[in-house]
């Protein structure tokens, strides 16, 4: 990739925020509030990434980003300009989900027709195909018409196009949507190498372990509102914990054995006061962390190896045999899961009867 | 701005040229100007290639060789070829046009640029009619140099031919984007397009029907009142010159009234009754054709579009001159109304003439500013529906 294609960010020296959002929503139809006065800001030179289950509202948050849908309500600038403004799009290169480019150009011609359409002049555009089309790898198919691409084709060349221009801020919804492990490292490099360059970069993905990878801060919009929002390490600030796996049938009833005396249980989370049925209990310590058993599986919530050796003594006391200790952070997923189940999310907003079901199931499908 | 439409200009190109649809309705544009290339006409009467159609009694003394190869152009490569086929073919080709435009996943790579939604969608629009332009463009050319050619008459106002039938196409192209903007499906725009264009065909079928009508009655009436008035000139002289030498002699200058008509020639009395039916029939069709009139004014005017061609290229008196010179053998006197009992028979060639008048008579700048008002509405219409809407 040369310095020509994708020259550092310029500065816009008006804020430190690519994105700064607030207010924005969008009522479809009168009836139906895709989104409710979102309030989101991203800052220049990071990666961002927005997650959240189908039908939260994410593409239609990007759609208004980009002009396509227009918001019942919005206050917000991109670039220092407004949202809604053509004028900043210039500056910004955008891959739609699912997009289709017409099957009729080649790939080398979707990216000098999406470019011309951003005022890119002809001479430009020309330098910059054959670099683009290598840096997404697709150098040998650049006079092959697209409708005889594959998916992940597609993909990488619709990326290419977001590029054309020269954008200070990257819109990326479902990038790596089809494409196979190594197209999706691929992708992940190339996303690395545009924040290296000072690009702000903004995801819109359910592929949690990827943005993950990549991302400096999320937020999660469950229901068309932002229910957590910042980096990774503010989310999982204090859900950090260790957990103790014991091994063997009788383990939930050592465990049973072995916590009375250190656990307070919270009668209040679990039906049953008998604690060998309390597999799935949680309660507190004395010293204030809490506790939360899992059939052989116990957590306790602190990040002092110090503080998890007198359960491990106890248990052990019981003749436990413990399989694994180890310190866990809990995931973009943990995160993105308890999101989605505890909230942040209105009823009666557009969803399915079971939102918590297709949920799961799409988390799940993003990782697969 | 010049970039980004030059950017949709060539992607249009690039899509027609994708369509294999483009080519063969090239293709057969091309045949067409083949096939009428090879009609000739000479002192003998029509050739095809080098046989001779003898079935056809025309020879090149009544028709000279450019008056038929305009002739041919018009009704033929205009009138069957352009306006009907080609223009199916290229409503099939355009149809998917905006409906492909706006689909997911196009939409939002068009309008997340920076290019307003009212110029993407007129740009878009004005592509679609590329395809009609170019394919009457080549047509017109290869039909210029035929007759130019094989006719000896090199005739630059056929060229006129290329913004009246991309007049005539638009009108249902504008229909056919709105319908496309409406359903964002081909197949519907294709459909109702081709409904709408049976529904403009049927009230100008209508429209000529009645006018036919009411120009027949009006020449009955036209002639049945000539003939009333020679017929009271006679009359008075006739009565004027019985009774001067009476007592009671008529003061000079007496015209004869109706019943020293009917006196005088008894036959006389069902030419009044003819004369009154024909004007009652003329004031029967009246509102029926204002009607027609308005809805027509209202709606594009296709066929009168391509019509306009006719008219500018053949003027009137050439083609009485053309049916003069056709009808020369068959004179017979016209029988007299006393042999024919009162009842008048018409000259059909005066009757259609009189039509040609009438339908001449109303101005090119009704038939095409109407109609394109009309496009200019429905295209407006189209575009802020697109410009309004949530892709």
């Amino acid at each position: 990739m040369s310095d020509q294609t994708l020259a550092p960010a310029r500065a816009s020296g008006r804020s430190e925020w690519a994105i700064d959002l607030a207010e924005v929503g969008k009522i479809y139809k009168g009836k139906i509030h895709a989104l409710k006065g979102i309030q989101m800001r991203v800052r220049e030179g990071e990666v961002f990434g927005l997650l959240g289950p189908n039908g939260a509202g994410k593409s239609t948050l990007v759609k208004i980003l980009m002009t396509v849908i227009r918001p019942s309500q919005c206050k917000g600038t991109m670039l220092g300009e407004p949202v809604g403004s053509k004028h900043v799009l210039r500056r910004i290169g955008y891959l739609p989900e699912h997009h289709r480019f017409p099957g009729y150009l080649t790939g080398a011609q979707v990216l000098d027709f999406y470019a011309a359409l951003n005022e890119v002049p002809r001479s430009v555009r020309k330098a910059r195909i054959p670099e683009l089309l290598e840096l997404v790898g697709m150098q040998d198919w650049g006079t092959t018409r697209v409708s005889r691409y594959s998916k992940g084709m597609r993909q990488r060349v619709g990326i290419a196009q977001a590029l054309m221009n020269d954008p200070d801020i990257v819109l990326l919804d479902e990038p790596t949507d089809g494409v196979d492990p190594v197209g999706r490292r691929d992708i992940r490099e190339i996303l690395a190498e545009l924040k290296r360059r000072g690009k702000t970069v903004f995801l819109n993905s359910h592929l949690l372990s990827e943005l993950e990878m990549v991302c400096d801060r999320v937020s999660i919009l469950v229901h068309g509102e932002v229910a957590r929002q910042g980096t990774i390490d503010e989310l999982t600030a204090g859900q950090e914990c260790y957990e103790i796996e014991l091994a063997g049938e009788e383990s939930a009833k050592q465990l049973a054995a072995s916590l009375p005396g250190m656990v307070r249980f919270d009668e209040t989370g679990s039906e049953n006061a008998g604690l060998a049925k309390r597999v799935g209990g949680r309660g507190e310590l004395a010293t204030g962390e809490w506790v939360e058993v899992d059939h052989a599986m116990l957590r306790v919530g602190t990040t002092d190896a110090a503080a998890v050796q007198p359960i491990i003594d106890k248990v052990r006391a019981h003749g436990g045999v413990i399989k694994s200790i180890r310190p866990k952070r809990p995931s973009l997923e943990d995160l993105f899961m308890a999101a989605v189940d505890g909230g942040g999310a209105a009823p009666g907003a557009k969803s399915s009867k079971n939102p918590k079901r297709d949920m799961k199931a799409a988390a799940k499908g993003g990782d697969s | 701005m010049i970039t980004q439409t030059i950017a949709l200009f060539v992607d249009a190109y690039r899509e027609l040229n994708a369509k294999k649809l483009f080519w063969i309705t090239m293709l057969l544009s091309g045949l067409v100007v083949l096939i009428y290339a090879a009609i000739g006409i000479n002192e003998d009467g029509i050739t095809f290639l080098w046989f001779k159609l003898g079935f056809i009694p025309v020879t090149s003394e009544q028709m000279p060789p450019a008056m038929l190869y305009k002739l041919l152009f018009i009704n033929l490569g205009i009138g069957i070829w352009l306006t009907w086929i080609a223009a199916v073919l290229a409503l099939i080709s355009t149809a998917g046009i905006i409906p492909e435009m706006i689909s997911g996943g196009s939409i939002e790579m068009l309008l997340s640029k920076p290019i307003s939604r009212t110029r993407l969608f007129f740009t878009k629009y004005a592509t679609g009619l590329l395809f009609a332009s170019l394919q009457v463009a080549v047509f017109t050319a290869a039909s210029f140099l035929v007759i130019g050619i094989r006719g000896g008459a090199w005739e630059p106002s056929l060229f006129l031919a290329v913004p009246l039938v991309v007049c005539f196409f638009s009108y249902l192209f504008a229909f056919c984007v709105l319908v496309g903007v409406l359903t964002r499906s081909t197949i519907a725009s294709l459909l109702l397009t081709l409904l709408f264009w049976f529904c403009l065909f049927v009230v100008n079928t209508g429209d000529n029907a009645l006018i036919a009508f009411k120009t027949q009655f009006e020449a009955q009436r036209d002639g049945y009142q000539t003939s009333i008035d020679s017929s009271r000139e006679a009359a008075s002289k006739i009565l004027t010159a019985r009774r001067a030498d009476s007592d009671d002699p008529l003061p000079a200058g007496y015209v004869a009234t109706d019943d020293d008509i009917r006196s005088v020639s008894p036959w006389m009395g069902k030419v009044f009754e003819n004369r009154d039916e024909a004007a009652e029939g003329i004031r029967k069709i009246e509102p029926w054709s204002k009607g027609v009139y308005v809805a027509k004014t209202a709606l594009p005017k296709t066929q009168e579009t391509v019509a306009l061609l006719e008219r500018w290229l053949i003027s009137l008196a050439d083609l009485d001159a053309l049916s003069s010179r056709m009808d020369d053998e068959d004179e017979e006197p016209a029988p007299t109304l006393e042999e024919t009992e009162g009842e008048i028979r018409l000259d059909d060639s005066e009757v259609s003439r009189r039509m040609q008048e009438k339908i001449r008579n109303r101005s090119a700048w009704w038939v095409l500013g109407t109609s394109l008002l009309f496009e200019l509405v429905v295209v407006s219409f189209a575009a802020f529906l697109f410009g309004r809407r949530d892709h």
